[in-house]
Parts: C-alpha cells; structure tokens; sequence
C-alpha cells in the first residue's frame, strides 16, 4: 500500500493549513474530508477577527481556501475515516468510503487530526455497556448475533446498511432512527420511530438482556440481546484508540503533538476557544511539528 | 507465538498458569490491526504467558462462554480464572503495560 507522510483528517481551517504547510515543506500529504470543505465555515455569516480579511462573509472564506488548495494542487480525498490504528512506525486509517467501493484503507507516517468538535451526547448507559450488550460497530459484532435480536439506532441513513449487514446474521433486528428521513430497509427489519433516550441492563427469565428507553416511558419497552449506536461523528477516543483524550478534545502539547507519538491534532478537536484563526494557527504548528517528527525519524533510520 | 484454537477446546489455556485469549474474527477491522501487534508482544512475553486466538465465529461456544459480546476482546486467565479483559484495539505501549500489569 501506498504509504503517505502526513495523513491530514478533516477539511476545515485546521486541517487545510495543515496541508498547505506541509505541502510546503515538501511532504507527501493525504488530507482526507469533505469536497465542500467544512459547513461550520460555509454557514459562518460573518467573520470579524480573521486577520487581513475583515467582516468576511464565511462563504467568502470557503472559495478564497478552495483557490489557495488549487493554486498549490492540493486535493481533498472525500471519504470518511472510522477508525486510526498506531502501528508503531506508521498508522493505519480506515475509512467508511463509498456504498460501491466498500471500507477504505491508507497508510501514513504520521497523522494530523482535524476533525473539529463532535456535538451530541452519549445515550445515558451507552458507555457504562460498550462492549458489554453495546457496540458501535455491527460489522465487527455481526457475529456474535447469530439467531439473537438486535436494536440499532441510526443517527443517520448511512447507518441503514449496517442494520442491513446485521440483519443477515440476526434472527431479528430492530432499526431506530434519529433522523427525519425516510428509511429504506429490508422487510425483516422493524422500524421503531420513536426517540430513545437511554440504554439499560434488565434481567428477564430469558437471561440477560438490554433495554432501549424511549421518550414518555418508566421502563424499557423494547429489549433485545444488544444495541448497536451508530453515529456519523465518533469522539476522538474512538477514532483512535488508545489516544489520550480530554472529554470530547484531544490532550495535545505546545507542538500540537497528541499522547501517540507521530499523532498530532489542531483546530476545534484540541479545545476552545472554536475560532478559525485559532484553528488555522494550530494547523501551521501541527504541520510544523509533523514535519519535524518525520525528519528526525529518517536521521534515526540512516 | 499465537495458537489458534479449534473446535471450541480452549483446555491448554485453561489449565495454564497464565494464558491470554484474543477473541476475533477474520471481517473486523480492529481485529487485524491488533493481531499483527499481539504477535508481536506473544514472541516478548512467551515467558510470561501464553497466547490464544479464538475467531469466535468457528467458536461461538467460547464466545457465548466468556460472554463476549465485542470484539476484539482480550481475557486474561490465570490457572483457567478471568482475571483482566479489555476491548477493542491498543496500540503496542499500552498492551504491553496492561499485560505487564495483569500477568
């Protein structure tokens, strides 16, 4: 596989200064995000502290970052990536990519985070089980659904394929959407519109099952073997295991440089205050600092 | 080196003084990506323990056994007691220090 530098996830003000800067400074650069840039920006009204570009409208901001990647033939690889593994001397990156092409993988020497923030709460019970009737991953899990019942809550359409995958090994799978759209699933999957509001242990003459909790009930009405949450945004802990994180930000150092050695993160991801500048300011230094990783790795190799 | 287990038959490791059980199967992602790094800490710890691999839809009397409900998911035995289990990929440090500090 084709092993990158510089990794760069997300396609805000972070992550692209990342990659101007790397690209600058002559690394070989995957940046991995949305073609359309970042929405937070191309909904921004106005932007007042932006050094040099005052009162700028955020639509404004968006074309003037799409010229600056063209002029430097920068290109963003649209894809979403689930999961960051260290490997040691590079990581792995697998990413959810198109319902044709199927997961996605890529290989870098270093990885800068730009994810942004991930708004939402966690279900009340859904960590307190992770792992124990709770998972975030149904083609992982599948398995161990063989001729048992299932619930997955979907916080997008996108979701739907993983009831689907799921649906083939289960004996019975129920779909909860958080969302407006219409479903399209496979008769054998039940939807509940209902919205749930948390995840409980209950003990039944069956054995050991999960309850999911809807909005207006005491008591969990709809049980099953487990509950699979699936999610667009995951936090920083699950993009990469084993990373230390601060609640929904990532512990970085002055150099941008998170508890993984060659894993740096910039922008929203890292804390407040969510500015773009600061954003912006954070993706130079985390580019900077991934640059030096991998310079002073090539002088320990020769 | 990891010994892969067949036919549900998981005696070795239980009867061993310390034994490590990786629960996985070959269409998970996390699961390859921790199998090349629990390999590796298999060959550094050989003389702490020895290792298991149990792909849990060839043994899903096992899985159903030890409750595993997500995988990857690691078990620590002692003399065929669980003592430690953890979930999900780590990256080498952090398996490394766990299995330190549970064998």
């Amino acid at each position: 596989m084709e092993r990158y530098d510089i990794a760069i996830i997300g396609t805000g003000p972070a992550g692209l200064e990342a990659a101007i800067t790397a690209k600058i400074r002559g690394k070989k650069i995957l940046l991995l995000g949305n073609a359309d840039l970042s929405t937070k920006v191309e909904k921004a009204h106005a932007i007042d502290n932006y050094l040099g570009l005052p009162h700028i409208a955020g639509e404004d901001l968006a074309a003037a970052y799409q010229k600056h990647l063209d002029s430097m033939g920068i290109e963003i690889t649209q894809d979403r990536i689930t999961a960051v593994y260290a490997m040691g001397d590079y990581f792995a990156l697998q990413g959810a990519g198109t319902p044709e092409s199927g997961m996605t993988a890529y290989e870098a020497s270093a990885v800068i985070l730009a994810t942004g923030v991930v708004a939402g709460k966690t279900l009340p019970g859904e960590e307190q089980y992770l792992g124990r009737g709770v998972s975030y991953c149904a083609t992982c899990d599948a398995a161990l659904y063989r001729g048992k019942t299932a619930v997955v809550i979907g916080y997008g359409s996108r979701e739907e394929a993983e009831a689907e995958f799921l649906s083939e090994v289960a004996d019975k799978v129920y779909y909860v959407p958080v969302y407006q759209d219409e479903v399209k699933l496979n008769e054998r999957i039940e939807v509940v519109r209902r919205k749930p509001v948390g995840i409980s242990e209950l003990k039944t003459e069956q054995g050991r099952k999960m309850g999911v909790l809807f909005e207006g009930e005491e008591a969990p009405s709809l049980l099953a073997d487990g509950v699979f949450v699936l999610r667009e945004a995951v936090s920083p802990g699950q993009l990469v295991p084993g990373l230390e994180t601060d609640g929904s930000h990532v512990v970085t150092d002055r150099s941008m440089a998170c508890s993984l050695p060659g894993c740096f993160a910039c922008g929203d991801i890292t804390g407040t205050p969510y500015q773009y500048i600061k954003s912006a300011g954070e993706g130079n230094v985390a580019a900077l600092s991934a640059a030096a990783y991998l310079d002073l790795k090539r002088r320990e190799q020769a | 080196m990891i010994q892969t287990v067949v036919n549900n038959d998981l005696s070795e490791a239980k009867s061993a003084a310390a034994a490590v059980v990786d629960f996985n199967a070959t269409w998970c992602g996390p699961c390859k990506m921790l199998g090349p790094v629990l390999e590796k800490l298999s060959g550094e710890m050989a003389d702490k323990a020895s290792f298991y691999g149990v792909d849990v839809d060839e043994n899903s009397d096992l899985a159903e056994e030890f409750g595993v409900m997500s995988i990857p998911t690691l078990v620590i035995l002692k003399n065929g007691e669980k003592v430690a289990e953890r979930l999900g990929f780590a990256p080498e440090p952090i398996l490394k220090s766990w299995l330190e500090s549970n064998l």
